[in-house]
């Protein structure tokens, strides 16, 4: 299923991200993306997940004018894309960044101040307290070249932050971090929300995402094909699961449980009419079972991402098998 | 062009511009700093510049390190006010140092340049508020850093061992930096182009050496076949002068045929020249531009000769060289040649080459703008 393009964010208030229909066709008939609509609110985390190719990177890319795209309307910060004044208020960390080896972190921080417009007094300013903020302070003035993965991502981070930016865009901002860092990093990327700023959040490892974002979006092969809160997105694999002491009576399927086996102790609802659940317990009481307990269950991120991946999988496949029968049906 | 508020949005003002330019300066210099290169250019200048103040001359004749030369002929009398200084300068150090061992070494030092703006540290460039077009530019002209640290060095310490040694504070002297910056843009151009697209330093450095040794073939052949041409002219011009001369019939008639030989191998010439001068003419001219720190110097190439060995000499090269000729003077043959050099225009020595610079810098920036990363 794709999204609804019109699924609006839960924050009111203008838009951090709103793109329309945006498509890129590489050289060679390479589709990367294909009609993707996001919206993002402002003052919110947002996370983009998606499998390797699934056109993530392209999409961000897009959005920060290094990849130009084959059609694309919208806008980011409410100014068309590609509005460069605009840029200097986004900060965006790539994935595998490669900074001057040459300079020092500072001044590769101050570097990209400059870049992003800022002043010298300014940028020596925020330069300082960005080092200090990733925990980079002591090694700043030791060039760039001489750091470990973990502390050039510190570094990156500071430099995406320098400019005190109203959107940040990350792409795998915990690459290489020590699990200490990581928490740092979530951390960090709470506070700026708190801040109200944006955080766009480009994402492989699904449990940080589910930590700290408050919408998602799920895109493969180029395709949104969910996006919205957590709560929307397992929403509807919500599920109740009541367990008794002994055997669950046969008749709860009655309540619109799912069929129980002989023998088994617990019963699972799929069904937003909290009211039959309820009904469903208090005649379970009223025949003397020991309810030991009532739980509410749904999918993580984790099963949901899988399963639209084995969905998508399999809709390709179909496709696929499909051609393979027409054409073989038109060489006959 | 309004947001989605329908308020205007803002634009980049003339300081925001400033302060991208300048931080790109400033990172450029940084890394410049940081190329071992760079500094073993910088002490290699100041050996040149060693070598130079080693020579000293005074009215008796030249010296080295104190050690008297037997090199007849240069002296304070025929060499005053630091002359000598100023065509070592020039000969040696503009002529061999700058154009092509210190050109060399830039375009070693700067052969990363664009190929690593082309591939992965551009991406944080590309999402920051400078266009496509200006960061390529100012990338360039960033990269032009290296020479112009480099001749300034070399043009002032020069101009000191000129001043000390010479006794000649000549200003002029600077006019080498421009000149070679210029120069040495010629070379970048290519090198920044190549290094966009192939995304190779090593590729880069050898396309451009490769187009550097094209470019000096196409001069040398400009050169030859203006000689040619030059040659072609004055011979005939002596033959008919000789020819007013002689009473002898049969003697004229063999002038005549002799004319008549070198009037049909002139418009050869001169169509081999138009060709080469055409091309030429959309190339860089590398050595012609290095050639004009002489002109603005005022150096004539001409040096002092003892008249008895000139006369000597002239009937020996009278029977030499391709060239040869029994109607025209070698002297008079050579200085036409400089003539000629001498009476091209500095604007379409420099003027052309900067076209195909900005000709160049546009396919370039053309490339830099269409590309994704």
């Amino acid at each position: 299923m794709v999204a609804d393009a019109s699924q609006t964010p839960e924050r009111a208030g203008p838009l951090a991200i709103d793109i329309v229909d945006v498509t890129k066709m590489y050289a060679g008939r390479v589709h990367a993306l294909q009609g993707v609509s996001m919206q993002v609110g402002r003052g919110e985390i947002f996370g983009l997940l998606g499998p390797n190719g699934a056109g993530k990177s392209t999409l961000v890319k897009i959005m920060t004018t290094i990849v130009r795209p084959t059609t694309a309307t919208g806008t980011i910060l409410g100014a068309p894309i590609g509005h460069r004044p605009t840029l200097a208020r986004v900060g965006y960390l790539p994935e595998h960044h490669r900074f001057p080896q040459y300079l020092t972190g500072r001044q590769c921080v101050e570097f990209f101040g400059a870049m992003s417009l800022m002043r010298r007094a300014d940028r020596k300013r925020r330069a300082a307290e960005m080092l200090e903020v990733v925990g980079m302070r002591s090694w700043g003035d030791r060039r760039v070249g001489t750091y470990s993965k973990g502390m050039q991502q510190r570094t990156g981070l500071a430099a995406a932050l320098v400019n005190d930016p109203q959107l940040v865009i990350l792409d795998e901002p915990t690459d290489g971090v020590d699990p200490v860092g990581r928490r740092e990093i979530r951390d960090l990327l709470v506070r700026m929300r708190d801040d109200g700023r944006t955080v766009f959040l480009n994402s492989h490892l699904l449990s940080e995402v589910e930590l700290v974002c408050d919408r998602v979006a799920i895109m493969l092969k180029g395709k949104v094909e969910r996006q919205g809160s957590l709560h929307e997105l397992t929403h509807e694999s919500r599920r109740w699961k009541i367990t008794v002491e002994g055997p669950m009576p046969a008749w709860v399927a009655e309540f619109g449980a799912a069929a129980v086996d002989r023998g088994r102790t617990s019963v699972e609802f799929k069904t937003e009419d909290l009211a039959r659940v309820q009904s469903c317990i208090d005649r379970l009481r009223a025949e003397g079972l020991v309810i030991v307990g009532i739980t509410e269950t749904r999918e993580s991120l984790e099963d949901l991402f899988m399963r639209l991946v084995r969905d998508v999988d399999g809709r390709v496949a179909a496709v696929g098998a499909g051609n393979v029968n027409t054409t073989m049906r038109g060489a006959r | 062009m309004n947001g989605a508020d329908g308020q205007a949005l803002p634009r980049l003002s003339a300081a925001d511009y400033f302060v991208q330019t300048w931080g790109v300066l400033v990172a450029a210099y940084r890394e410049l700093n940081a190329r071992k290169l760079f500094w073993v250019a910088l002490v290699l200048n100041g050996l040149v510049i060693a070598a130079m103040a080693a020579v000293g001359v005074d009215e008796k004749g030249v010296s080295v390190f104190g050690f008297d030369l037997p090199i007849p002929l240069v002296n304070t009398t025929t060499y005053p006010d630091g002359k000598l200084y100023k065509f070592i300068f020039v000969g040696l150090g503009v002529g061999v140092w700058l154009a092509w061992l210190s050109t060399i070494l830039a375009l070693l030092s700067t052969a990363s340049m664009f190929p690593d703006l082309a591939s992965g540290g551009v991406d944080t460039m590309l999402s920051k508020p400078i266009g496509r077009t200006r960061l390529f530019v100012t990338k360039f002209v960033s990269g032009l850093l290296f020479t112009a640290v480099q001749v300034t060095v070399f043009a002032l310490l020069g101009f000191l061992v000129i001043g000390i040694r010479g006794g000649s504070w000549e200003w002029g002297l600077f006019v080498v930096v421009p000149l070679m910056v210029v120069f040495f843009s010629y070379l970048f151009s290519v090198q920044a182009v190549v290094g966009m697209i192939t995304r190779s330093p090593i590729a880069s450095v050898i396309v451009t050496l490769l187009f550097w040794i094209f470019v000096f073939l196409v001069d040398a052949g400009e050169r030859f076949t203006m000689v040619g041409v030059i040659s072609a002219r004055l011979e005939i011009a002596g033959i008919e002068a000789r020819m007013e001369k002689v009473e002898d019939e049969e003697r004229k008639s063999g002038f005549t045929k002799r004319r008549d030989d070198r009037l049909e191998t002139l418009p050869n010439w001169e169509l081999a020249h138009d060709i080469f001068y055409a091309v030429k003419t959309a190339l860089p001219k590398t050595s012609e531009t290095a050639g004009l720190t002489t002109r603005a110097l005022a150096l004539t190439t001409e040096m002092p000769v003892d008249e008895e060995e000139q006369q000597v000499d002239e009937q020996e090269r009278r029977r030499r060289g391709l060239f040869r000729s029994e109607f025209v003077s070698p002297r008079k043959f050579e200085a036409a040649i400089n003539q000629e050099y001498e009476s091209r225009n500095v604007w379409w020595v420099v003027g052309t080459s900067l076209g195909f610079v900005g000709v160049m810098l546009g396919v370039g920036v053309w490339y830099f703008r269409r590309r994704d990363f």
